[in-house]
């Protein structure tokens, strides 16, 4: 499988704490990849690192045969913007905005025009089965809701590579299933690559492949959260 | 729950609740300073010593006596500043400097809403440990209470330190501020213990919305939208502005005396009406903003403030109150002086023509007393606005901050910091924009009510030789000069557009320095914060 997405020798620290000790993993254009481990393991910095949310101190981020991790601020966003779709594990919608309209902005961010912005939002409701709450704001709606107008969100702009942080963290497990499913569908619909992170074992068996982190690095042992499965770090 | 405990409590909690207390203490000190100001202006002693009224340029009534001499007509030679020495104008000065507390009001009461989620939450958590409700809104109440405390403390260790540092008296014995002054006893303890007391009841009052439980706090939102029925108190306070004359003129036509309440009241109550109008007027230009913003918004950052607008559209009455509220009185001050500059030439031009038509020189009249009066009028309207942009600070950082997770989200997705700063621009300079045309028109319009010409004249007879016995009824060396002169006042068109400027200035400013606090707000580490 062709790689898209490449992580070498990342490091990391928050001051005195190192979050990253040197991860390296490659993650396959289509491929669905799970990144597991205890809390405080690393695994959310990991991401942002792979998003071009934060800049690692060491190591290289290439996507594309691009190394992002060189890339400005402003290019990062950009980037972000068109190809990356995130989901946090709180939706993190904008708690003014409608359902729609929070679908409808980072369209508009790229200069979508709104009305049809608004029209391609609609139908990312549709496929995700809340078009029924398009006008109500995130405080009206449930927390299931919220999360699957935060998935339209981020797939809204059909990106290349879905970054999932914790997807069903505030979610009870009907609705977590809810939120994987059409996560998972869409995704392999659309051919999106998605690093979804998580310390849930059954969230990680939705992925095709699963590395685990434990204090910063990838663990050799190997022995992923789902269903006790061999890990393959590549 | 024991003093010491609730002690305790009240002052446990992060860095912005350090700021809360702060804010809170900082707008206790400057309302107790406010005040005493005020009280000191009316209780001025006049004195008319020799010395003093000759060092004023009078004429000394009591001429040789030394010491201290009650001035007989209630002027007060002690002073340099005709704001003090003017027994008419003192009580001017001391209501000027008591309204100047309004903004300072506006700066506590939004202090309070400063890091309030947090605090809520730790009130919760106390609840969760056992306390009461009655025990929680205890902890908040005391808050506030001691932070006033300080405050006010630190207010009067200014006042007393003032009355020293600016005892100045310049060589004839004169002072240019009250320093000799003291309020009295009874005004002292009133500021001292009632600030405080004040703000402990305003935060009670404010929390009368919270529910505090063990699981979480419960808020009642004003769910109605805004009406516009505030236009009808403006209406009522130009009304009462219009009636002025019009009662004068009806009192005079009767003969009877006008009872000495009327012209405060008119005066008085026309101008809070017509300002509380504006204020609580604009929650509905904030809604009214927003809908035609969200009509024609085709940006993100226009979206998102008008969307913000609509969703809590009486933040902006609230937020713009003091900055209205001064911009009324700027603007009214503004008529005032456009009113005395009629007035002056008017008269002027009554004395040279008087001057012209009896041959003698023309000189002529002294306005500084008037025009410096004015200036002071201005310079207070300005601090009233420098406050008043405080207080919008304290909301724009305190949006900034509860906001911050969706912000950081924003822009780990990619939405670029500065649409972020668009919408914070829009979201206050679209209700700020309108609110503040509606102030200036609505403090021209009381003035326009109370006048809209002057009148001057004079009607004067000489004796056009030098022996006056020649000059008798009838005789043809007696001349007779009258002149009238209706001068129109203007409107002041320079000056309103001064005020809105810096009214305008001080919410661009405001912004400004809000948006520095968005890098931080946005930044990565919120994500993660609960």
């Amino acid at each position: 499988m062709t790689p898209i997405l490449q992580g070498r020798g990342l490091v990391k620290s928050y001051g005195p704490t190192r979050a990253l000790r040197g991860v390296t993993l490659t993650v396959a254009e289509g491929e669905i990849l799970a990144v597991t481990g205890p809390s405080g393991c690393g695994k959310s910095t990991l991401l942002h690192c792979l998003a071009g949310i934060l800049r690692p101190d060491a190591g290289e981020v290439v996507y594309r045969d691009h190394r992002i991790d060189t890339w400005s601020q402003a290019r990062r966003s950009q980037l972000r913007r068109g190809e990356f779709g995130i989901l946090f594990q709180y939706g993190q919608l904008v708690a003014e905005l409608t359902a729609a309209e929070n679908v409808a902005l980072p369209l508009m961010l790229n200069g979508t025009r709104r009305r049809e912005a608004r029209t391609a939002a609609m139908s990312w409701l549709e496929r995700l089965d809340v078009a029924d709450v398009a006008a109500r704001r995130p405080g009206e709606i449930s927390g299931g809701q919220q999360q699957r107008v935060a998935l339209a969100r981020a797939l809204v702009t059909e990106p290349r590579v879905l970054f999932a942080d914790e997807p069903t963290g505030s979610l009870d497990s009907l609705a977590g299933e809810q939120v994987l499913g059409h996560l998972v569908r869409l995704a392999r619909a659309q051919q999106t690559t998605v690093v979804l992170v998580t310390h849930d074992a059954t969230v990680a068996g939705y992925a095709d492949r699963e590395i685990v982190l434990r204090d910063g690095e990838v663990d050799p042992t190997g022995l992923g959260l789902a269903r006790g499965r061999t890990v393959v770090a590549r | 729950m024991r003093p010491a405990a609730l002690l305790r409590l009240a002052l446990a909690g992060n860095r912005t609740d350090t700021v809360r207390i702060l804010l809170t203490a900082f707008a206790a000190a400057l309302a107790t300073l406010s005040m005493l100001a005020a009280a000191t202006v009316y209780a001025i002693r006049p004195r008319g010593d020799a010395a003093l009224r000759e060092a004023a340029g009078l004429a000394p009534t009591k001429e040789g006596v030394p010491g201290v001499e009650p001035a007989p007509d209630g002027y007060a030679y002690q002073y340099t500043h005709n704001l003090l020495v003017e027994p008419g104008l003192r009580p001017g000065v001391a209501l000027g400097l008591l309204l100047l507390c309004i903004p300072v009001l506006a700066l506590a009461g939004q202090s309070a809403r400063l890091g309030a989620p947090a605090r809520d939450r730790r009130l919760a958590q106390i609840r969760l440990a056992g306390a009461t409700p009655r025990q929680a809104v205890a902890v908040a109440v005391a808050e506030t209470g001691l932070a006033a405390l300080a405050g006010t403390a630190a207010g009067m260790a200014a006042y007393a330190a003032g009355r020293v540092l600016l005892h100045r008296p310049d060589a004839s014995g004169r002072l240019p501020l009250p320093t000799d002054t003291l309020p009295p006893l009874w005004t002292l303890l009133a500021v001292g213990a009632g600030l405080p007391l004040l703000a402990a009841l305003s935060a009670a009052l404010l929390l009368r919305r919270v529910a505090f439980t063990p699981f979480g706090v419960a808020r009642r939102h004003r769910t109605r939208p805004p009406r516009p029925w505030p236009g009808l108190l403006i209406l009522a306070g130009i009304a009462a502005f219009a009636a002025v004359q019009p009662v004068v003129r009806a009192y005079a036509w009767s003969g009877r005396p006008m009872p000495g309440w009327v012209l405060p009241v008119l005066l008085g109550g026309g101008g809070a009406l017509a300002t509380i109008g504006v204020v609580l007027g604009t929650a509905w230009i904030s809604q009214a903003a927003g809908r035609v913003l969200h009509r024609v918004a085709r940006s993100p950052a226009a979206l998102l403030a008008a969307r913000r607008l609509m969703a809590d559209p009486w933040a902006g009455g609230r937020v713009f109150a003091a900055m209205l509220a001064a911009v009324v009185v700027g603007a009214g001050a503004a008529g005032v002086r456009a009113w005395f500059t009629a007035e002056f030439d008017a008269r002027e031009e009554v004395s040279r023509a008087n001057a012209r038509a009896a041959g003698w020189e023309y000189v002529p009249g002294d306005t500084s007393f008037y025009t410096s009066s004015l200036d002071l009028v201005d310079a207070a309207v300005t601090v009233a606005l420098v406050i008043a942009g405080l207080g919008l600070l304290v909301y724009l950082v305190e949006g900034l901050v509860s906001r911050r997770r969706a912000y950081a989200a924003l822009v780990a997705t990619g939405v670029p910091r500065r649409t972020l700063a668009r919408s914070v621009g829009w979201q206050m300079l679209a209700p700020a924009v309108p609110a503040i045309v509606l102030a200036l028109v609505v403090g021209t319009a009381i003035m326009r009510g109370l006048v809209r010409e002057v009148r001057a004249g004079s009607w004067m007879q000489f004796c056009t030789v030098d022996d006056e016995s020649r000059c008798g009824e009838g005789s043809p060396f007696l001349r007779t000069f009258e002149i009238d002169v209706v001068r129109p006042v203007e409107v002041p068109y320079a000056e309103l557009a001064q005020v809105g400027a810096v009214a305008l200035a001080a919410v661009a400013v405001t912004v400004g320095v809000g948006l520095l606090f968005l890098r931080a707000s946005t930044d990565v580490t919120e994500l993660r914060t609960e």
